[in-house]
């Protein structure tokens, strides 16, 4: 705790701003992640544990279909984001349908055992090695301050997908299917609303939102098999800060933990900056148990 | 090809650590747990290739006829890159299987708790590649011995580098160089960077900046800021995968200059990797580590040292396919050729068996001068009562160099393969 207050050192200097801009571009991620899960979470109830392997699935995709099919980039991205969301499909059809009706424990269980199938298959698959495509984009800089255009992109994506998503939801017929599902899974099959296929929808949207940030991901990150286990909890956070399901409590959540491993990691350390994260979020649950925006149930 | 090829390595992999015991029917027989890393990302960090290199440490000495008769017959478990499993599999080795002596261990963190549990057991424990200081200190062990370099000797190898260096080469008196030192929050990591800081302290250098962070961060920008505020000369580095090239990554994007950047082995160690991530941004870096022995002049080891790299080196590329044979091949290699051809057969011959009081006296006897093993440093442990009872006095550590593709000795200078680019050259992505 000494430690904590004796390198505390917050200057507010261009560096600092540089800081905050980047809790920004790194939040535009963290709220895509987020994004997908809440999705599924709020329409099926049920909570893909395994959803930040999905994203590593679609990443080793997109180098299988660039580094040995010899595909370009841009079709190797339509392509995961396609395969993941067939999977999204597959884990709802083969995986969730069968334990829908059963405790929530044996749902957790059953996507966490999917998770280390899903873990081990890539390391069969390709091996323990950490894999890139060596894409490097640059950065852009503004007086002193510098920005990678990987994250400038990856934060202008995910706005994108955030604004799309809310776009179908509200003026398609499935996206209000869907909606309306959330919001009362018993009345809405009485009202005709067909939920196997909404369920399947909503599966395969969220596969193709975790494909989609698997792209995003191939330009900051190595791929390995364990990369779920670097995002997952902090998804997994975020979701259920913002309220479980909530997809507006999701995304203003990515932004507060992202300002707290930034700024944080700016003004004391970066170790503390996640240990600060995880504080509020315990903090905030002791309060809110329903997190920030989540309606009690 | 490269995902069949990656299929079947993993495979390959995965089938040491299931297949496994091989009994021999006539021949009586010692029992070796081995644990590393085969899965998980300390695999790739630098486990792996150790891994590979104490089998054939094992299988070497088996065709050889094994130690005084016996056959040396391992059990290779996979600790998964998790603490508790490797925990665990020690656990089984000792109790279920039975293991005579239990060897291997990449990462620090396993290897703290693993051997304070295994010499309460009063079991006996050789580890190989695990560099942690405090995996010996103030902890009085028995039964666990390490002639591998400790993690105070890897941090204060780079201060002492800059020191020698900094007329010459810096132009600067050693006071006036500014180190920045950054670690992975880990025993490996901070055990190295607690080296780094006391080695700088002591011959005066200027630390401008010293952070730790969780190997698994997802971000680093913010530490990257806080160099580019504190704008060091040279960054000492200790990180696994995938952090190191989180944060390269993440400091060439953000224009982070220096003069030079001095990495601690790990994930600094692979350098082919990074050379195949990272281009040519990564040439001219520096790493601390034991040294991989085909660097070294053969001329300058006890006869007969020099063609068992040659072997070392030929049947590791025969096995992987790999063309860059990183310095944990030789600490796994070392360590069980160390182990097997002088603390073994003594024990045999001169205390009656290899139970753990045997093991313990013969290696408490062991005396290999300097230039006796392939990494070319000595081996004398320190006695109980010392503060570092069971680790190698004699060990050295050395600074290296990634000079066009090839890995070259910088330091120390009577080991000396180069003449070290420092600072980086103008052009360079990270040079000022």
């Amino acid at each position: 705790m000494f430690g904590f207050f004796s390198s505390l050192d917050c200057s507010l200097d261009i560096f600092f701003v540089e800081a905050l801009l980047n809790g920004v571009l790194l939040a535009g991620l963290l709220a895509l992640l987020a994004l997908g899960l809440n999705l599924v979470f709020g329409v099926i109830d049920v909570v893909w544990i395994c959803y930040a392997e999905l994203v590593m699935i679609g990443m080793y995709a997109i180098f299988f279909f660039v580094q040995t099919v010899g595909l370009p980039l841009p079709l190797a991205f339509l392509l995961a984001i396609g395969l993941v969301a067939i999977a999204g499909l597959l884990l709802h059809y083969l995986v969730i349908r069968p334990v829908l009706d059963q405790p929530p424990i044996n749902q957790l269980l059953v996507t966490g055992g999917l998770l280390f199938l899903l873990q081990a298959a890539a390391t069969m698959a390709f091996g323990i090695e950490f894999r890139n495509l060596g894409l490097r984009l640059g950065s852009m800089n503004i007086g002193d301050m510098s920005f990678s255009w990987s994250r400038i992109i990856t934060f202008a994506v995910a706005i994108a997908a955030v604004v799309a998503l809310w776009q179908f939801l509200t003026r398609t017929y499935i996206g209000t299917a869907i909606r309306a599902i959330s919001q009362d899974r018993q009345i809405m099959p009485l009202m005709g609303v067909d939920q196997k296929k909404v369920y399947l929808a909503t599966s395969a949207i969220g596969g193709g939102l975790a494909g989609l940030a698997a792209c995003l991901m191939v330009l900051q990150y190595d791929i390995y098999p364990q990369i779920g286990l670097q995002f997952g909890p902090l998804t997994f956070m975020i979701c259920v800060l913002g309220g479980l399901g909530n997809m507006v409590g999701g995304f203003v959540a990515a932004f507060i933990i992202a300002q707290f491993i930034t700024i944080g990691g700016s003004c004391v350390a970066t170790e503390w900056g996640y240990a600060v994260a995880f504080l509020f979020f315990m903090l905030v649950i002791f309060v809110r148990p329903q997190g920030l925006f989540g309606a009690k149930s | 090809m490269r995902f069949w090829r990656s299929a079947a390595y993993a495979a390959a992999a995965i089938g040491i650590v299931s297949g496994i015991s091989l009994p021999a029917a006539a021949q009586k027989e010692i029992k070796l747990g081995v644990i590393y890393d085969y899965t998980g990302p300390f695999a790739g960090g630098g486990s792996l290739p150790a891994a590979i290199a104490t089998k054939i440490a094992i299988d070497m000495i088996n065709e050889r006829g094994g130690v005084e008769g016996h056959k040396i017959v391992a059990t290779y478990a996979d600790a998964q890159s998790k603490t508790d499993v490797a925990i665990n599999e020690a656990e089984r080795l000792l109790n279920e299987v039975k293991v005579d002596v239990l060897m291997g261990v990449f990462s620090s963190a396993h290897c703290v708790p693993m051997a304070a549990k295994v010499d309460a057991a009063k079991k006996f424990m050789w580890a190989n590649v695990c560099v942690a200081s405090a995996v010996f200190k103030d902890k009085n062990l028995k039964y666990v011995f390490r002639a591998q370099v400790h993690s105070d000797q890897t941090g204060e190898a780079s201060c002492q580098f800059l020191s020698e260096i900094a007329k010459s080469k810096l132009k600067k008196e050693v006071k006036d160089i500014k180190v920045a030192i950054i670690h992975e929050d880990g025993p490996y990591g901070a055990g190295v960077a607690a080296g780094n800081e006391a080695k700088c302290k002591e011959l005066g250098i200027d630390i401008v900046h010293k952070e730790g962070y969780a190997a698994t961060s997802t971000d680093l920008s913010a530490l990257v800021t806080k160099l580019r505020r504190a704008r060091p000369d040279v960054i000492l580095h200790t990180g696994y995968n995938p952090d190191i090239t989180l944060f390269t990554r993440q400091a060439k994007e953000a224009g982070l200059k220096y003069i030079a950047l001095i990495g601690h082995g790990a994930g600094h160690a692979q350098f082919d990797k990074l050379k195949a991530t990272f281009g040519d941004d990564i040439e001219y870096l520096f790493n601390v580590d034991p040294v991989a022995a085909q660097l070294l002049d053969p001329k300058a080891l006890q006869p007969g040292l020099g063609d068992l790299i040659n072997e070392m080196v030929n049947r590791y590329k025969a096995e992987t396919k790999a063309t860059e044979v990183p310095s944990h091949v030789s600490m796994g290699f070392n360590q069980t050729w160390i182990f097997l051809t002088d603390v073994l057969p003594r024990a045999i011959k001169k205390h009656g068996g290899f139970n753990p009081e045997a093991l313990q006296k013969a290696a408490l006897e062991t005396d290999i001068p300097a230039g006796g093993t392939i990494q070319g440093y000595g081996v004398k442990f320190f006695p109980p009562g010392h503060k570092m009872s069971g680790q190698n006095e004699r060990s050295i550590p050395v600074v290296m160099q990634f000079v066009k593709g090839e890995t070259k000795i910088a330091w120390p200078s009577n080991l000396r393969t180069i003449d070290p680019v420092i600072p980086l050259p103008s052009g360079h992505a990270f040079a000022r």
